[in-house]
């Protein structure tokens, strides 16, 4: 196989510490300095460039398309269309419905239509724009609700699912009904929620590199987050069996979500088949802002009736989210949306419609949160609503209501292991407050406006906001989800070494650290090497879900055992007695901590290499809705849950609607803290992430085209807008985990938004139903 | 990305003779003009590079009036000594503009002729009356949520996006431009043109002029100026309102104030009739607030630009008020 000259064995590089130790990341440094070799800045001397020809247009039907004038451009070696898939010309997640070159009609703007390898990339691009494409443009379908109508015309003409159907636009309907929520209450509150479409902006743009193999096949150099889950796609289109199509992982500029769908790997690997030559492809920052799917749209209807007393008697919900034009993961992302819309609490009876729709604008899918941070803004917005009516303060309402182990979900599952959701509150309640703003000397960098010098404090307002939430950790409703890891013991030129290897995606969260850690500590090595993640071994599974140490994690200590067994068993066949024994700094050390041989010596040239899947507890599907009378959508669902709470002191200048956040404290429970760094790095990481959807960060749609692809009209909090974080992290165990621990990544980004806009609504008074929120809202003009 | 020419003269003559035609266009920076050739909004067949003409330089002459060669860095202006003395208001704007980065490589030329942020005009297969006379404004019912609420047309209701602009408008700056009928100067107030029934038009300078420097007057008040800016991020942001201020106070009376408006209209906006209602009236906020007020009678607000009004008229009375206790 041809390696590209810059491929450099991403996840190799050697990370220190055992379990439960303070470890940099060993891809840090290299990041900063710029030393790091991201899948853009892959290379191989005699490789071409493709480019993609994506519709202007949000709904169209594709009458024909003209390559002639692109294919006749000096410098262009291949122009394919649709008519050039060999193989399965719809791929997807879940469900094949997305082209991988417009076949007869587009359904959002920058679906692909065409391709292009050419000897430079802009000899690419101008050629892919002498391509015509004939369109019949059609009227988009983008408002979501509106997409519901039966009367709607259809996004999809013919369904290509089996979720919903005859649901017209409706790809997934999701019912969840306990208990009778037909009651009456003391008190009640109804409130409307809309969500704006979230980017994942990650800094490394979609790119690989495709190498044409003499066997016929392909190799895929790729920043991606699941490289088993593409394989298949990209196999099934190339028409080629999945042992010709193999993927290496390429340097991550970070995921988020983002990354796991197909983007430009199908297309890459057929325009190297095609010419015999590899193709390189990178996205621009506009076009990558076309090229993935981003964090679902939502509009929401909720209503709660409690008790006098604060106790939650029902909570209605309706949640809507816009798909876009393609399936994606959105199945899934509903049905998250449906289980965690009352929140982490307390409530025997439940109404809960999530939908889920087809329109013309573009596709949305995974994004940190996965459906529950829509609805956390949501039931959390109710709980401060709610608190005002019956005049109880908002924390110690939501400690009342509060989900504990034991406690059912909306889907009848029962939670279990620890569930601390009121301890995560008074942690952060009873968190000492920030000083008031000094009144008499002014920083600007510490006020609304920053630097801008908006305010020396005249109309600043502070306001203290709450939020709590929750959310799965790995894959739900019935999904096998496992990984796969191969561990290898040996002596390296007189030094013991353990191998590691997995397809596990390393996207900037600390993966390789902790496999590291893991095999350090299990097998008693100072030596530990990660292998390039690649399609040689088994699937690891998605970098998603907040689940790879869980089942990464998990799949590296069951090869490690297996491995430390095999070590175990030739120095019983050798006579030792290892009953108990364990490895410690090199040795087999027995029960009562006496060295009984060095594993060193005990191996001498041989090898000892074990592989492992690591599948974890099966999980069930949500009965659906099938005419039956009694409870529905309901299911143990979900193998974990992770919860986080915030609290967030803002001060806002409410004449100008300017916000400074003063400090956010935050306390989640993690299990166990395998890499406490990494563990505050992920909250501080997914806290600012939630902070950028309060205040800024929105994907501007208007008729199906995106506003502001580009980082100068995409805003993202810099570190001016970023406060300083209290971070309490709690191990309370999860006895059905690895080590005990809970995944970290996704609940500080669910959390945050809603604690924001609290201490907005705190400063202001205003009911600030909308995120992000915008100057006006907040001045109310 | 059209193919073009590149050219690098090293004199002002040879600039404006190569950028007679209409595809030529200045690169400076190429901050703002290179974005807009990505997206296909700026097509030019030649780029005649200025950065080897003479124009990096800030000077004093003996009448104490300030030179800026056009040439001189967004970041080097707001750094010079001269500048952060005796005009405030334009180091502040200036580092209220986008990044370290961009500043490094904006020039003082490039950032007066860079182009509005309209999501229309940048996209080019939708209509714009800027980009394509007579294909109409979709800003006006659609996104204008950052667009004009004084000076606008039916045409175009565009905002200039320059923080420098504002501050060198409030400062009376004179623009020295060379263009084929030789070295001229224009008032910057007379550069740009409100859109009118001609938004394609946005300055009143001819084909290819050169722009070569900017003169700041002596203001001997401009030593107590501000610059105030409010905008989405903490930075690295455009505005979405800002103010230029001067102000000379004799006693408890307005002497003599300058004051701009940024992100409100096509133009940087001078108040002038704000500036008219508070010379000789009382320095308090009551006629700062009725002299904003004033101004902004003439605002034409649309469905999601109405909060620029209060939003203008709080930052009126907040800088004069700070320039007023600093006297
Ligand atoms: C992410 C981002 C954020 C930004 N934020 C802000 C902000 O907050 N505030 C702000 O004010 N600006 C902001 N800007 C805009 C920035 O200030 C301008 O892009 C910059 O000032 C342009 O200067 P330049 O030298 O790079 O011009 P160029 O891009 O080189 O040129 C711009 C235009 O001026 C013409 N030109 C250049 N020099 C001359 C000359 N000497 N004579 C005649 N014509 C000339 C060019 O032909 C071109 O049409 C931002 C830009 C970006 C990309
Ligand atoms: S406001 Fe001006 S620039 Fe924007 S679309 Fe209308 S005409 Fe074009």
């Amino acid at each position: 196989m041809s390696v590209p000259t810059t491929q450099r064995p991403t996840g190799t590089e050697t990370a220190t510490g055992r379990l439960g130790d303070i470890t940099l990341l060993p891809d840090g440094i290299p990041k900063v300095t710029g030393d790091f070799a991201y899948s853009s800045d892959l290379w191989m001397d005699d490789m071409l460039w493709g480019v993609t020809l994506r519709s202007p247009h949000p709904r169209a039907r594709v009458r024909s398309i003209d390559i002639g004038a692109a294919l006749a451009t000096a410098g262009v070696t291949a122009v394919l269309t649709h008519e050039d898939v060999p193989g399965s010309k719809y791929y997807g997640l879940e469900i094949a419905d997305q082209p991988v070159l417009a076949v007869d009609e587009v359904r959002y703007t920058g679906e692909p239509v065409a391709i292009v390898a050419a000897d430079h990339p802009e000899t690419a691009r101008r050629a892919a724009a002498k391509i015509v494409v004939d369109y019949e443009v059609l009227d988009p379908i983008t408002d979501s609700r509106a997409a519901m109508s039966p009367d709607s015309p259809l996004v999809h003409a013919t369904p290509t699912q089996d979720h919903y159907p005859g649901g017209g636009n409706i790809l997934r309907h999701v019912r969840i009904r306990r208990g009778d929520p037909t009651l009456t209450a003391d008190v009640v509150v109804t409130g409307e929620y809309d969500v704006g479409m979230q980017d994942q902006a990650f800094l490394g743009p979609e790119s690989g590199l495709a190498v044409p193999a003499e066997d016929g096949g392909v190799d895929l150099f790729i920043a991606t987050q699941w490289l088993h889950v593409d394989q298949r796609q990209v196999a099934e289109s190339l028409g080629l069996p999945e042992d010709k199509v193999r993927l290496s992982l390429a340097g991550v500029g970070g995921a988020f979500g983002a990354r796991e769908d197909v983007s430009m790997q199908i297309h890459a690997c057929l325009l190297a088949l095609r010419t015999n030559k590899p193709i390189k492809m990178v996205y621009s920052r506009e076009e990558s802002f076309y090229g993935h799917v981003h964090r679902h749209p939502a509009t929401m209807r909720y209503e709660h009736g409690a008790n006098r007393d604060g106790t939650l008697v029902y909570v209605k919900c309706e949640v809507v989210l816009d798909g876009g034009a393609y399936a994606s993961s959105s199945p899934a992302v509903v049905s998250n949306a449906a289980s965690f819309a009352v929140g982490p609490y307390n409530c025997d009876n439940v109404l809960i419609d999530g939908y889920i729709l087809y329109t013309n604008n573009p596709p949305c899918g995974a994004m940190r949160g996965f459906g529950a941070v829509q609805v956390c803004f949501g039931h959390e917005s109710q709980m401060d609503k709610l608190a005002a009516a019956l005049g109880i303060d908002p924390v110690e309402l939501r400690i009342h209501n509060a989900m504990a182990e034991g406690s059912l979900m909306p889907t009848g599952q029962v939670v279990e292991g620890a569930a601390p959701v009121a301890e995560l509150l008074r942690r952060v309640k009873d968190a000492p407050l920030p000083a008031a703003a000094p009144t008499d000397s002014y920083d600007l960098r510490a006020l609304p406006g920053g630097v801008s010098n908006t305010t020396h404090g005249e109309g600043v307002r502070r306001g203290v906001g709450y939020a709590v939430g929750f959310k799965n950790v790995g894959y739900s409703e019935g999904f096998d989800d496992f990984s796969t890891a191969r561990v290898r013991l040996e002596v390296v030129g007189g030094e013991l070494v353990a191998t590691v290897h997995t397809a596990a995606a390393e996207v900037g969260q600390g993966l390789i650290t902790v496999m590291a850690q893991i095999a350090r500590t299990e097998l008693g090595v100072e030596q530990v090497i990660n292998q390039p993640a690649d399609t040689s071994i088994g699937t690891a599974g998605s970098t998603s879900a907040s689940r790879q140490t869980y089942c990464t994690g998990g799949a590296v200590q069951a090869a490690c055992e297996a491995v430390r067994d095999g070590i175990l068993a030739m120095a019983s066949a050798r006579g030792l007695s290892v009953e108990g024994a364990a490895l410690r700094d090199g040795k087999i050390v027995a029960a009562d901590g006496a060295a009984v041989a060095s594993v060193a010596d005990l191996l001498g040239e041989e090898i000892v290499e074990e592989t492992r899947e690591f599948h974890h507890r099966p999980t069930e599907p949500l009965t659906r809705d099938l005419g039956a009378p009694g409870d529905i959508g309901q299911g143990a669902a979900h193998l974990q849950f992770a919860f986080a709470a915030h609290r967030v002191v803002a001060d806002v200048d409410v004449e100008l609607g300017l916000v400074r956040l003063v400090e956010v404290t935050t306390a989640q429970d993690v299990g166990k803290a395998l890499n406490p760094l990494s563990v505050v790095g992920q909250i501080q990481g997914g806290t600012t992430q939630g902070i950028g959807l309060a205040l800024m960060e929105e994907i501007q749609v208007k008729d199906g085209k995106i506003r502001n692809p580009s980082f100068t009209d995409y805003l993202i909090p810099t570190i001016l807008d970023t406060p300083p974080m209290q971070v309490q992290v709690l191990e309370l165990g999860d006895p059905h985990a690895p080590y005990g621990l809970r995944g970290v990544g996704e609940p500080p980004t669910i959390s945050s938004t809603p604690a924001v806009v609290s201490a907005l609504r705190a400063a202001t008074g205003r009911p600030l139903t909308r995120v992000p929120v915008r100057p006006e809202h907040i001045t109310g003009t | 990305m059209r193919q073009f020419g590149y050219e690098r003269p090293e004199y002002a003559a040879d600039a404006v003779a190569l950028a007679e035609r209409p595809e030529v266009r200045y690169l400076a920076g190429g901050t703002n003009l290179v974005d807009l050739m990505k997206l296909g909004v700026e097509t030019p067949d030649l780029l005649v590079d200025v950065s080897a003409l003479p124009y990096e330089f800030v000077q004093e002459d003996l009448d104490g009036l300030v030179r800026i060669g056009a040439g001189v860095r967004n970041s080097d202006l707001a750094a010079h000594a001269l500048i952060r003395s005796r005009y405030p208001v334009l180091a502040q704007a200036v580092l209220a503009g986008a990044s370290g980065q961009l500043r490094n490589m904006a020039t003082v030329g490039g950032n007066l002729l860079q182009r509005t942020r309209c999501v229309y005009f940048q996209d080019v297969s939708k209509p714009c009356n800027k980009r394509m006379p007579g294909s109409g404004c979709p800003a006006r019912k659609g996104d204008h949520h950052n667009l004009a609420i004084l000076g606008a047309s039916d045409q175009c209701i565009a905002t200039n996006p320059s923080d420098m602009a504002v501050a060198l408008t409030a400062l009376d700056a004179v623009v020295h431009v060379q263009d084929h009928a030789g070295p001229h100067e224009v008032p910057l107030a007379e550069l740009y043109r409100l859109p009118g029934s001609d938004p394609q038009r946005e300055t009143t300078l001819a084909p290819g002029a050169l722009i070569t420097a900017v003169d700041l007057p002596t203001l001997p008040f401009a030593r107590r100026s501000r610059y105030r800016k409010a905008r989405e991020r903490a930075s690295y942001s455009f505005a979405i309102g800002s103010v230029a201020a001067a102000l000379d106070v004799e006693g408890d009376v307005v002497r003599d104030v300058r004051l701009a408006f940024g992100a409100v209209a096509p133009v940087p906006w001078r108040a002038r009739t704000a500036e008219a209602a508070l010379v000789g009236g009382p320095v308090n906020e009551e006629a700062f607030r009725a002299a904003a007020e004033a101004e902004l009678a003439a605002a034409e607000p649309l469905r999601d630009n109405a909060y620029k009004v209060p939003l203008i008229t709080n930052l009126v009375v907040r800088t004069l008020a700070e320039l007023a206790a600093g006297s």
